[in-house]
Formats: structure tokens, sequence, C-alpha cells
């Protein structure tokens, strides 16, 4: 752990002249070109050649002010950062009044050298990343003194990302600089490599086009390219639009599984289950609370607290909803209009006992940062926070088919969700069990809760605004029908997903709202109706 | 079941008491001099006037719930439609306003509209309104009590869809672009037919307007229970089937009740707006449709007076809670909740029953038996 820290501290304060022993070669040239000590180009290509992203700091500190000079020792210049003053050569402390220092300027012309060093120093960097979009940058600029670094460093480019970038970036400063020939090379190069960035270059290029008689080609060329690009994007959006299709449909699948157990199966509408959504959430929030005081937070073991509050998440609403079956629920089997009241009644009182214990401001819940973060695919960003949501809810329907499905308590279940009294007559503890599923169903709505504190707002109300969802998943799937509740939330999550951007978040979920209503016209009972004998199912 | 055998039915008699009462004796209270002891200042006379206006509607989802078995949760919407309707002519009676010099509504300056939209224009009739009070909620009941009761949905899936077609209006009404005013609604009224709203003559006709819809309402439920419609309905809360089997169609009598319940629903809206001085989204809210099932519950649902009862005692505790207990009001009201729907299945109208059954049941059994 020690030596994780100091390693943590080295690399804070490289900024620090004192820490940087590599940067010695780089900080004396730059102080020389600085007091004007030796051939200023040579010097400046010495600089770009020792590839120290340091050199980049040096610049900015030059460009804001932070490079000083002693009025009394001239030639050694001084460093500010941070309010610490330190030598740039030796890197030790300056001990004087910092407001006798004079700020050092750089001409006109060696601020243009700096910004080129600059910019082939981030073309050599060693985070790819930095280094991709250095070069788009570059090309972007499409100035011609760049051209033959870009075209000198493809080859050499270790991945083949970075090799697209470059390419990319190269054809984009040829679309402006490259002769006849190349230009038409970099018209169809951009728009094999898809190059969003290039698009508008593309559009300015064929508008020029358009006005010459001659320049058919490459107004034809400038077109595909353009087709190839739109359809590259057309494709990323979907992609985009799938992800967060699916992982709306996870969200609404991990909220009103639960629901699918106490309402589909047991046949209680539970208007309560909102309210242990959040009871899960909560149970996030004081677990990592319990983590903050034993560890710092940002450590490893802090990190971990939320796989830690997972089975409290599940345990504390599967207790209180057992709890709420014996007391209440149980009364109201054959009633299920009152089983609506009451269960009301039940989540107006956790609603404001939460309020009245944790305050009414929504409370803050730390992302882990092993969840934070996005990544790309084809193109698509995509975070890891929904990521997680949608393993987590394959986890869930996994968890909750093998339990129905392959134990004998699930075979118990079944029965007695089907016929409480024929169940009970053949020997299944149906008390026993109707608490149990109950518990099952309310510590699903905890889980549910736990992953929503990690991508939404925690509040006493945050269940609210699933429980009409959830409602609507459960009677589209159809009743009784989990396999429909996965199908029917993800199909929801979709359509809520693809009329989002054409309508708005708002008349999005209008529409989808009358979208169900209608769609109940059509089928009743849902994707998967209950087949049944009895005549008032 | 309570019949109503003869209109002087001993129930129907207290009602007319009551009714004589809110109608005549509260006004007369309201116009006695200050000082004196028996005195109900206008601000009283208005927050019992929507007293008024909530068992109005209590009596209108009493008449879908109670006796037709169908639990509604748009019940709330229904009065709302009918308060923003009624809200559109009251906004258009304020006139000019001085800080932006137009005739517009204050958030349509705001959002820059330059002239009133057109489906705001016929507001200005005042007998448009009143007739948009009944018909606008009715519309909507009727179009989606169509398309429900035709796929047959019912009982609880019936109650879901109403509260999310709660919702999806909620969720309209509280956009800006919807010219509704968005999140605050209408509220600044000052004139009615010309009459100003600061008047207490103006507020005690108003009072006095919602004691005769209160008494129209309870007669006109009472009518049409005892009547062949009145009977059907019971039916169909007690066995569906049979009624369907037995040749009738249960699609068009449903239909009525629940257009009929929601044009009365938006008549109580309209006169409550006047009376509340505001209207917004908030009351769309589908916990706000549950706080009026709340009412019926704990009165005593498919009774007469229930409705009434159960309004106005909620109101008042909610009153008298929010200011004694402001923090633990939601936990008592959630504690009544429940303990009505387990220990008291047919409210407060029905406790005297309750405890005759129970006394019976001791006065047979003086000692438990010991088995």
């Amino acid at each position: 752990m020690k030596a994780f820290f100091l390693i943590v501290t080295i690399l804070a304060s490289t900024l620090l002249p004192t820490s940087g022993v590599q940067s010695e070669n780089a900080r004396r040239l730059f102080s020389d070109l600085i007091l004007k000590a030796g051939d200023e180009d040579a010097l400046i290509d010495q600089l770009a050649e020792t590839g120290d992203p340091y050199v980049i700091d040096l610049v900015a500190a030059v460009r804001i002010g932070g490079l000083l000079q002693d009025p009394v020792t001239p030639d050694k210049l001084i460093i500010s950062l941070d309010n610490q003053y330190a030598y740039l050569l030796g890197g030790e402390t300056f001990t004087g009044d910092p407001a006798s220092l004079d700020k050092v300027r750089a001409s006109r012309s060696l601020r243009k050298k700096f910004s080129r060093v600059v910019s082939l120093i981030e073309l050599a960097s060693p985070d790819y990343q930095a280094r991709a979009e250095a070069a788009i940058k570059i090309g972007a600029s499409q100035k011609e003194e760049f051209l033959p670094e870009l075209r000198k460093r493809i080859d050499t480019q270790p991945t083949n990302t970075l090799k697209e970038a470059f390419r990319e970036a190269l054809s984009l400063s040829l679309l402006k600089n490259g002769t006849d020939a190349e230009k038409l090379e970099a018209i169809e190069a951009l728009g094999d490599l898809s190059s969003v960035s290039g698009r508008d270059f593309l559009k300015t290029a064929r508008e020029a086009y358009a006005q010459d008689e001659s320049a058919k080609q490459y107004l034809a060329a400038c077109d595909t390219a353009l087709k190839k690009i739109e359809s590259h994007e057309k494709r990323v959006e979907f992609i985009g639009t799938l992800f967060r299709g699916l992982s709306t449909g996870s969200v609404l699948l991990i909220v009103s599984y639960g629901l699918a157990i106490t309402f589909g199966l047991m046949g209680v509408i539970n208007m309560a289950h909102g309210e242990f959504i959040a009871i899960g959430a909560y149970t996030v929030y004081v677990v990592q609370n319990q983590f903050a005081k034993i560890f710092e937070p940002g450590t490893f073991g802090f990190e971990t607290y939320f796989l830690w509050s997972l089975p409290f998440a599940f345990l504390v609403p599967a207790i209180l909803g057992a709890l709420m079956e014996r007391g209440v629920i149980r009364f109201l089997y054959n009633r299920p209009l009152e089983s609506l009241l009451a269960t009301w009644g039940i989540s107006m009182i956790i609603q404001q006992a939460i309020r009245l214990i944790f305050g009414a401001a929504n409370v803050q819940v730390t992302t882990p940062e092993w969840i934070s973060g996005s990544f790309e695919l084809f193109g698509a960003s995509m975070t890891y926070n929904r990521l997680a949501v949608i393993i987590f809810s394959v986890v869930v329907i996994f968890m909750t088919w093998v339990l129905l499905r392959r134990t004998n308590l699930g075979l118990q279940i079944r029965a007695t969700m089907q016929n409480r009294n024929m169940a009970s007559n053949l020997g299944i503890p149906a008390r026993k069990i109707n608490m149990l599923t109950f518990a099952y169903g309310s510590g699903l709505a905890g889980l549910a809760g736990a992953f929503l504190s990690q991508i939404g707002n925690v509040g006493a109300s945050m269940g609210q605004a699933y429980i009409v969802d959830s409602f609507m998943v459960v009677v589209i799937g159809g009743v009784g029908n989990l396999v429909g509740a996965a199908i029917s939330s993800m199909g929801i999550g979709m359509v809520d997903q693809l009329l989002q951007p054409v309508l708005g978040p708002v008349m999005g979920k209008i529409s989808v709202l009358i979208a169900i209503i209608l769609f109940l016209q059509w089928k009743p009972g849902g994707l998967f109706p209950s087949r049944s004998r009895s005549l008032d199912d | 079941m309570i019949k109503s055998k003869t209109f002087f039915s001993p129930e129907n008699l207290a009602f007319i008491v009551l009714g004589v009462f809110v109608v005549v004796v509260m006004p007369v209270l309201n116009c006695l001099p200050v000082d004196n002891p028996l005195h109900l200042s206008t601000f009283q006379l208005s927050v019992w006037g929507k007293y008024l206006c909530y068992a109005v509607l209590a009596m209108s989802l009493n008449f879908v719930w109670g006796y037709t078995g169908l639990l509604c949760l748009a019940q709330n919407l229904f009065f709302s439609l009918g308060g923003y309707a009624f809200g559109m002519y009251l906004m258009l009676m304020i006139g000019p306003d001085p800080v932006y010099n137009s005739a517009l509504p204050d958030f349509m300056d705001f959002l820059g509209y330059q002239k009133l939209p057109a489906h705001w224009v016929p507001f200005e009739n005042f007998w448009f309104a009143i007739g948009a009070v009944m018909w606008v909620p009715g519309l909507l009941a009727f179009i989606f009590g169509y398309l429900a009761f035709r796929s047959r949905i019912k009982g609880v899936y019936f109650s879901i869809l109403t509260q999310a077609l709660t919702y999806a209006a909620s969720l309209l009404f509280f956009r800006n672009d919807t010219t509704f005013g968005g999140n605050n609604g209408f509220t600044d009224f000052k004139t009615i037919l010309g009459y100003s709203l600061r008047d207490p003559e103006t507020m005690r006709a108003i009072f006095i307007a919602s004691g005769l819809l209160m008494v129209f309402t309870y007669f006109l439920i009472s009518w049409l229970l005892s009547t062949k419609l009145g009977k059907v309905q019971q039916a169909i809360r007690d066995s569906e089937n049979r009624v369907l089997f037995s040749g009738y169609s249960t699609l068009s009598f449903k239909l009525l009740i629940f257009t009929l319940s929601a044009a009365i629903a938006g008549l109580a809206g309209a006169l409550y707006v006047p009376q509340a001085g505001i209207i917004n989204p908030s009351e769309m809210v589908p916990s706000k449709g549950l706080d009026v099932v709340v009412w019926v519950a704990l009165g005593g649902r498919g009774s007469k007076w229930g409705p009434i009862i159960g309004a106005v005692v909620v109101n008042l505790l909610k009153s008298w809670a929010t200011r004694a207990y402001p923090e633990s009001w939601l936990i008592i009201l959630g504690a009544i909740f429940v303990f009505v729907v387990i220990f008291m299945p047919n409210g407060i109208v029905g406790l005297p029953a309750q405890f005759k059954a129970l006394r019976k049941k001791w006065s047979k059994q003086p000692e438990p038996s010991s088995t």
C-alpha cells in the first residue's frame, strides 16, 4: 500500500521541477531558448526530439505567465506552480519575495515555434488515445508544415487504430495541401475511414467542385465518401439506440421483475413496490457510509462496498416484505382491489419514514470507479454502469428461473400460486410459501434499487417514477408470465429509446403509454395470456 | 345493499337536512356581522366549498367504484380537466395585465405568444366553458372506456390502466409547450361573469353553487340507482358474467356510467378552481387519484353517505394533522388506510352494522367455547 501511495505522490508531483530527473534535458533546452543562449532553430529541433510531455506544461506556463525571472539573477528562470516557486534548472525552491519577480514573455515567432513543438510532442504522446486525438486535430488544422511529419509517422505507429487516425489526419491535410491526385486519394480515404471529422471538410470541398465543370470526378468521389460517412454514422447511431434501448429495458426489467412475482404470480397489487426499491437504494447508501468510516474513500476497500451491499439490499427489503405479507397482505388474498389500497397506505408510511430518517433531500451514493466511465463499441459510446445493469438483469432472470423451475421450493411456489387451497390440501405449507414468495419479490425490488442508486438519484420517492412503468411491463407481458415480463420490458425499453430522439422524452413516454393501451386492444391478455378454464380470471 | 325504496327514506331526509344546512344556513352564517360568535368567515366558507367539491368528486368515484365495481384511478384527472377547462375561462377574464400589456394569460406572454391559440378562443364564453367542463372529461372517459371495456379489461387491470392514463396526462400538463401553463398552471384569477372574486358575495354564490351541485349529484345518483340502469349497474358489480349471459351489453352500461361520472367529476373540478384560486398539474398526479379512493374507502363505498363523510373527514383530518404533525401526517394517513382496509371493509358508514354483528356474536356466545 505504501509503495502505491509513493508512486501516486511521485506521479502527482512530476509537474514540480524537483522530481523530474528525466526532464532535465528538456528543461535546459527550454531555458536556453528563452534566454537566447544558442541557435534558436537548432534548439527547437532538439526540444522536439526529446518528445518530453513536460515541455507542453512549460509552454503552457509561459502562456499564462507562470515563468518568471529574478531581476537580480536574470539567467536563472523560475517556474511557479500552485503558488510554489522553484528554479527551472536544479529545482531548488525559490525563497525570495515572489512579488519582486518579472514575468518572462516569449516573442511571437518563438511562441509559434513552441506551438509546433507542442504539436509534435503530442503526436508522439505515449498515451495512444491522446496521440490519436492530437493527430486528428493537426490534420483538421490543415497546416502544410505538418504534412511531412504525419506522412513520416504513419508506418511507425504501433496499433491499427493509431495508423487509421494518422491516415485520417493526413487525408484531412491533403484535402487542402495535396496535389490533385493526392486530393482524390484523400477523399476516397476519408470515405473508407468513415471520418466524422472529415465530413465538414468534404462538404466544403464538394461545394467548390460543384462550381467547377472540369471536376466531375472529384464531385462524384466526394458524394461517395459523404454517403459512406453518413451510413457509418447511421450505423453508429443505430447501435447506440440499440444499446440504450437494451439498458432502459434492463432497468425496467429488474424494476418490474419483483412485481412480476408479487403481482403477476401472487395477484397482490403491491403499490409499495416502488418503496422497496427505495429501501434497497438506501441500504446501499448505509453500507457505503459504513465503508467510508473504515476505509478512505477512493481506496480499494471502499471501492468494493457496492458488492458487499448487494446481499443487504436484497435481505433488508425481503425481511420487510415478509413482515408486510404476514401483517397485512395475507388478509387480502381474495380482495385484490383492497390489497392495492392497503399497500398504497404502506407505501406512504415507508416514504415518510425514509424522509424522517434520512432527510427529505436526495442522498449521495458514489459510483465505484470500476463501474463508472465508458467504452466504445463500433463507434458508439457505452457506459459501464449501464452495461452492469444489462448483465445484472440477465443474472436476475437466470436466478429466478433456477429458483422457480429447478428447485423444490419453486415447484411449491408455482403450485401455491396456481391454487392456494389445493396446494395446502396436498401438504404444501402455503402460508410459508406465500411469505417466502413475497419476500423474494420484495428482495428483487431492493436489488433493483441498489442498481438504480448507481444510475440515478436516490430519494424517498424514487420508486414512484417506476411504479406505473412496472405495472405496464407486467400487464403487457401477460400476468403471471416471467418470460413475458422480460420480453415486454425489453420491448418497451426499445420503443421508448426509438421514440425519444424523434418526439422528445415526455412525448415519447406518453406515446409509449398510448401504444400500450392500444396494444391491449389487440391482445387483452398481454403477450402470453394465462390460460385457464375459470371464467373470472 | 341499501335499497332506495321511496324518496322519503330516512337516509334521503337526513340528506335534505344536510343540503339545507349547506345551501342556506352556512351562507347565512357568513352574512352575519363579524363580531357575532356564529360568524363564518369567507375564507372558511371557501375551505368548506373546496370540501364540498371533494365530496362530489368522491361521489362520482363511488358511482363507478362502489356501485359498478370499476376502481378508477383517473377520477382526479377528470376533476382536474374540468378545473382546467374552467380555469381557461377565468384566465381569459383577467384582462390586460400591466407588465406585458396584453390580454393573453401571463405565461403565454412569457413564452412569446402573439395571439391566443385557436383552442383557447371559445373559452371566452362562460357557457362554452361550463359545457367543456363536462364534455372534455366525458369525452376522454368515453374514448378510454370504450377501448378498455371493449377488450374486457376489468378489475385490477382497469385500475392500472387508468393510473397510467393519469400519469401520461400529468406528464403532458407539466410541460410548458402545451399552452396550459406548465408547472404553475393557472392562478391569479380576478373575475367571474364580471363579479370580482375578492367580493364575499361572489364567493358565497360559488359556495352555494357547490352545495347545490352536491345535492343535485346526490339525487341524480339516487334516482339512477332506483332505475333499471342502477339495477344492471349493481348486477355488473356483483357478477358481470351473469349480466352478460342474461343478454345485456355490459359495455354500453359501463360506458354510460363511466362517462357520466367523469362529467360530474369535471363539474366538481370547475367549482373547485375559483375557491382554491389555483389549478396546476400536481392535482393530476397518480397519487391524488389514490387519495380520492381513500376518501371513498374510509367513508364507505357503495353507500350514498360514505363518500361525503369520507371526503370531509379525511380533509379535515389532513388540515389538522398537517399543522399539528406536519412530519408524520403521511404516516398517519397511511396507517388509517391500512386499518380501514383490514378492519373496516365497509368504512365509517358500515361501522354501526359491524358493531351490531359483533354484539350479536357476543350475546349468542357469552362464554367462548373452549375447543
